[in-house]
């Protein structure tokens, strides 16, 4: 420490914080293991029945719905994302590269609710879209797009796509051009260019946004609460429900350790994915 | 068949209210290495962007083979490319990246893995198609990079101060070779560059450019030993400014006087002068010799430096009446000539390439 007097003073606060949430989780941790006591809130003895209730086809299904909308939610965003970033990057004009980035970043700064319930207001049975589909006649009666996983879908790709942007440009801002520029005067046009440079070179990028974005995905509470509408659940959902309905702390802490493991452990796939690429690279 | 491969007929480009490049007129004769040579900022590879397609001119046409390209998109024309940084593709190994030109052009497979065969042969790495760019050193990707433009037999090879990433030694055995196989094949070789030694050895012909413009196209000799104007007497070897005056004018020669000598200089640069004006006498270091006793000097001055060159000596005088330094370059090691500190006539070689031009006001 000599040297640096004010080091211990200026990590303390980080230390206090780690602390707390080490604290809490293994709070978590060690109601996982516990026995639920119906119609109380204490807890009984050890147990790992917690885990083997997890298996029974109702909670099997939320957290296969859980992978399956954290994997379209970050598949979507990739694709709408790529084109934004894409654009964030390479565009000509200030102009573009300002309306593209208040396009993409903005969802970041809304409050939740305030996000979820825009969505209401457009995906509603008189929201915009089907007012807008009505009035030009292509559908005779509203659409159902709320309490769907096409509208949860939605609502995750809007809140996850600024992760996916800021995450994809910075990868494409590090391709030197040159690159591009080489395959131009080998013969390859624009679209060629992009798919044999361009695009194999910006794949770390692509690999570390989506798994970002997958893992951003796992711990949605108030959209899929909200738009989902209890039809399309989610891990959060289920332990929101189990904990604070059902008053079953134990299995909601399972629950949460259970999400928690299998969110590390795709992260965990997905980067000796990128470590492997980046090998070959 | 067209005379020229490449013609530029006034072509301009600017960035915003700069013109990066003013009216270029250009001819480029098949099989030629024509170089472009600079400062930064000159122009040059703005010039060379153009050919290329990279950008597009604001005015003037460009040809390659004879054929109007000025709209052509860059994969349409047919060029070869070796960039400075030489952008060899990080995700492919030696031979995709030779065979990527091939592959766009639709080659078969077998054709294509034979002539990239030869292209490594041709640059000398054969047994490295395997390799990934990385794994290569400076010299080796280059030879890459040349090889993966000359695969496709371009119309013009076009290069991009291929050599600035290179130390001294690499770069002139790389030099020799780009010379070798430039010739062998008579591929007509566009090359950048500010370095005017590379300019002067590899080249055919040297286009001396500055602040947009073209100011000299010649054989290397000729825009050394008969430089257009100041700027490329300046930019192109080393030169002696002397204070000078006009004698008179005879035809395309004038006549000169600089201290006790008279020299026989171009006319044409000093058009518009009356005899007497005062003129500046440009003399390469290697035409000027300490003059015999009792002799006629052109200038005498004091020895300030000596700097021994291996085959060469290079004596630094300060002399009287003339701004900066005057620089000799004696053959060998002159020894006894011009110790520090002792006072040195100078005389000039006999019939020097000198040059005149009206002083800069």
């Amino acid at each position: 420490m000599r040297g640096r007097p004010f080091l211990g003073w200026f990590v303390a606060p980080g230390v206090l914080c780690a602390l707390g949430l080490a604290a809490a989780m293994a709070a978590v941790l060690q109601y996982a293991v516990r026995a639920h006591i119906p119609g109380s809130l204490g807890v009984g003895g050890f147990t790992l029945e917690n885990f083997s209730g997890m298996l029974r086809p109702l909670y099997a299904s939320v957290f296969l719905q859980t992978v399956q909308l954290c994997a379209l939610t970050a598949l979507f965003s990739l694709l709408a994302g790529y084109p934004l970033a894409h654009a964030l990057v390479h565009a000509r004009s200030a102009a573009w590269k300002s309306a593209v980035l208040v396009i993409a970043v903005t969802p970041l700064f809304l409050g939740e609710v305030v996000r979820t319930y825009s969505w209401l207001t457009v995906l509603g049975n008189s929201g915009f879209i089907n007012g807008a589909l009505l009035w030009l006649g292509l559908i005779d009666s509203p659409v159902q797009l709320m309490f769907t996983r096409f509208g949860v879908v939605l609502a995750l790709v809007h809140v996850t796509l600024p992760v996916m942007v800021i995450m994809l440009a910075a990868a494409l801002s590090h391709i030197n051009a040159d690159y591009l520029r080489a395959a131009m005067s080998l013969g390859a046009g624009p679209v060629r260019g992009f798919l044999t440079v361009t695009l194999p070179l910006s794949m770390p990028g692509i690999l570390a946004g989506t798994s970002t974005a997958f893992a951003w995905t796992f711990s949605a509470f108030a959209t899929p609460q909200m738009i989902g509408g209890g039809r399309v659940n989610m891990v959060s959902n289920l332990v929101y429900q189990l904990g604070f309905a059902s008053f079953n702390f134990p299995f909601a802490a399972s629950l949460s350790v259970v999400g928690l493991a299998l969110a590390a452990a795709v992260l965990a796939l997905l980067r000796l994915g990128t470590a492997r690429l980046e090998r070959l690279a | 068949m067209a005379t020229e491969a490449v013609r530029l007929d006034g072509v301009t480009r600017r960035f915003g209210a700069m013109v990066a490049l003013h009216e270029a007129w250009l001819k480029v004769r098949h099989g030629e290495f024509l170089t472009l040579l600079g400062p930064s900022g000159c122009g040059k590879t703005t010039l060379l962007n153009l050919i290329a397609g990279f950008l597009a001119a604001d005015g003037g046409e460009i040809f390659i083979e004879g054929a109007l390209v000025t709209a052509t998109p860059v994969w349409q024309r047919d060029i070869g490319m070796v960039f400075q940084n030489y952008a060899l593709f990080p995700h492919m190994d030696v031979a995709r990246n030779v065979a990527y030109g091939l592959a766009t052009r639709g080659v078969n497979k077998a054709e294509a893995a034979q002539r990239v065969a030869e292209a490594l042969a041709l640059v000398k790495l054969t047994g490295m198609a395997g390799r990934r760019p990385r794994e290569l050193s400076g010299g080796q990707q280059q030879r890459v990079a040349l090889a993966r433009a000359l695969v496709i037999r371009p119309k013009v090879l076009l290069l991009d101060e291929p050599f600035s990433a290179l130390d001294r030694n690499l770069r002139g055995a790389m030099q020799v070779e780009l010379k070798e196989i430039q010739q062998r094949l008579g591929i007509t070789t566009i090359f950048v560059t500010h370095d005017q030694g590379e300019a002067l050895s590899m080249s055919d012909r040297v286009a001396v450019m500055s602040a947009g413009r073209i100011h000299q196209v010649g054989t290397p000799e000729e825009v050394y030993r008969r430089p257009a104007d100041r700027f490329v007497a300046g930019f192109v070897g080393d030169v002696n400014r002397l204070p000078a005056r006009l004698l008179g004018r005879e035809g395309d020669t004038a006549q000169v006087a600089a201290g006790a000598c008279h020299f026989t200089v171009p006319a044409a640069p000093l058009a518009g002068l009356a005899p007497g004006a005062a003129v500046e006498l440009f003399l390469r270091p290697e035409q000027l010799a300490p003059a015999p006793a009792g002799g006629p000097a052109l200038l005498e001055g004091v020895v300030v430096a000596r700097v021994y060159q291996g085959d060469r000596m290079e004596l630094h005088l300060e002399a009287a009446g003339v701004p900066g330094r005057v620089l000799l370059r004696l053959p060998g090691h002159a020894p006894g000539v011009g110790e520090h500190g002792s006072h040195l006539a100078v005389q000039a070689q006999p019939q020097p390439d000198a040059m005149a031009f009206p002083p800069t006001t």
